[in-house]
């Protein structure tokens, strides 16, 4: 079980949700918190009010804290130089067993592997990510935008390997792609004025009203899809 | 090509110890009578072991700094750790403590790591630069306060302290060789023993974080290793420049790899890099030895600013 209590910070106002085996969505506009609270989850920023499985994460270290959580940045930033991508996945496989190159094909991405992390661009850099984090395999994996840099095919893909039940264990996802989360149908969290303003399943958030509410005309549903009302 | 560097260095090692400005004959140095004998084993085989050890653990120093302030122009020099072990020798020596050289050295790039890593904490990952400018600013600090020293010191401190601050592998027999030698056992078992947290290092903060590294513990003990280690050759030989900033950068360009897979060849060159200069500064025919810091000066600071036109680019 992940659990977060009453976590206050200078943007953040008393967080308490809890997570039992379960994928999650964390929705909200831009600065509203939602990397802020992610990064509060995995212990990046360490904080007595966070626990996974009864151990605070940022009190924790070695495969003690890898077997419970990881965090994909919606960037990859790597200091060194000469870093190639399978040495970036090597020291990413911990707890699956599936080899490198199966992944890769996986997300649609095998011409990357002897390139350098650098070279890459910025939506092959994402999909890195995304295998990173399944051969990471942590119980509960937080992806920060994972499709942002993505052309439509990918975001395609990425959503296949999101929704698999099979590929990764709990996830929690941060997006701005509603219509992303609508088709993932995961229990939503939405953060507004550093507060939780929804908590509850897919089928409750998605209605009229709430699209009305939470974000005025600016998006609306089609054909059972949510688009971007320009 | 990496066979040709290796056969190269290797020449370069041991050939080095033949050449001065006395030469001397490979038959002579097993013959106990002869004078040869003495300047081999006394003077030239100890400076070279000397110079490839101090070398070699300015060049790791380079790049568990440039690791560690993920910035590709920090070492112990840019940042001003030898400057701190610098001035403390040379407060050492106007108190009249000259036998504790050492460990005023250590207590100098220690204080000066403790300093920047507490300034660096309060950075973001992002201001790297920044820390640089801070590192400058201490250089500059630990100058003035030398020449304070300077001026209230005796006639026979200050020129004890100038030449100090040249840096030099002038030594006799094997006493102060050991001393680094261990040292840079010491910097090298604990860069190997790291070199995980340091693969892990080097994508960022945050991710070693992710896979479990303590960071601010693995950071604090690297640096303490890296202070003992530059501290002990600052006290020994003085100040020599560059060495750790261009070594790590020279062979990451050669083998375009990865730094973690380059700490045994960081090691090694920049022993021979030292070793190489070393020798440059015995042979140039002038009457007395160039000061070591000098040449790799020379060679140095045109690579520094090649560097940063690369990096522009």
């Amino acid at each position: 079980m992940l659990k977060c209590e009453n976590y206050s910070s200078s943007i953040l106002h008393n967080i308490s949700f809890e997570l039992q085996n379960k994928n999650l969505i964390i929705l909200g506009s831009n600065g509203a918190g939602k990397t802020t609270l992610a990064k509060v989850l995995c212990g990046i920023t360490a904080s007595s009010c966070v626990s996974i499985e009864d151990k605070n994460p940022s009190d924790i270290y070695g495969e003690n804290r890898t077997k419970l959580i990881n965090y994909i940045p919606p960037k990859l930033e790597i200091y060194d130089e000469f870093m190639s991508v399978e040495e970036f996945l090597e020291i990413n496989q911990l707890y699956s067993h599936k080899r490198i190159d199966e992944i890769l094909r996986l997300v649609n991405c095998e011409y990357i592997k002897n390139k350098k992390c650098k070279n890459l661009s910025s939506g092959e850099a994402q999909l890195l990510l995304l295998a990173s984090a399944i051969l990471h395999n942590a119980k509960y994996t937080i992806f920060d935008e994972p499709t942002s840099n993505l052309d439509p095919i990918k975001i395609k893909n990425s959503f296949h390997i999101l929704q698999d039940k099979n590929i990764l264990q709990n996830k929690i996802i941060i997006t701005h792609n509603l219509n992303l989360a609508y088709k993932l149908g995961f229990d939503i969290l939405f953060i507004k004025d550093g507060k939780i303003a929804f908590y509850d399943t897919s089928e409750q958030f998605f209605n009229d009203t709430n699209l009305e509410y939470f974000f005025n005309d600016s998006v609306k549903k089609c054909d059972d899809n949510i688009v971007v009302n320009l | 090509m990496r066979y040709f560097l290796v056969v190269l260095s290797v020449i370069i090692l041991l050939v080095s110890p033949f050449f001065g400005q006395i030469d001397i004959s490979i038959t002579n140095i097993f013959d106990t009578t002869k004078m040869d004998y003495q300047i081999f084993w006394d003077i030239r085989l100890p400076r070279t072991i000397l110079a490839f050890f101090v070398g070699a653990i300015l060049a790791l120093s380079g790049l568990v700094f440039q690791t560690i302030f993920r910035n590709p122009m920090s070492s112990p020099f840019t940042l001003g750790v030898a400057s701190g072990a610098t001035l403390f020798t040379a407060i050492a020596i106007v108190l009249g403590l000259s036998s504790f050289v050492s460990f005023f050295a250590f207590l100098g790039s220690l204080a000066t790591i403790v300093i920047l890593f507490i300034i660096a904490s309060r950075f973001h990952s992002s201001e790297t630069s920044s820390l640089l400018l801070v590192g400058i600013a201490l250089s500059f600090f630990y100058s003035a306060s030398l020449m304070v020293l300077f001026f209230i010191s005796n006639l026979q401190e200050s020129y004890e302290i100038v030449r100090f601050t040249m840096g030099s592998l002038d030594i006799v027999g094997f006493k102060d060789t050991y001393l680094v030698i261990l040292a840079g056992i010491f910097i090298l078992f604990m860069v190997k023993y790291y070199q995980n947290s340091i693969k892990l290092l080097l994508v960022s903060y945050q991710f070693a974080h992710l896979k479990g590294c303590n960071v601010k513990q693995t950071n604090y003990i690297l640096l303490i290793s890296v202070s003992i280690a530059v501290g002990i050759c600052v006290s020994i030989t003085g100040p020599i420049g560059f060495v750790g900033l261009i070594v790590p950068h020279i062979i990451k360009t050669i083998t375009q790899k990865s730094a973690h897979t380059l700490i045994l060849p960081i090691f090694f060159y920049g022993g021979v890099f030292l070793v190489l200069c070393d020798l440059v500064a015995r042979n140039l025919g002038t009457t007395s030895d160039i000061p070591i810091g000098v040449v790799t000066s020379f060679l140095g600071a045109p690579f520094f600013i090649y560097l940063i036109i690369k990096r522009k680019k």
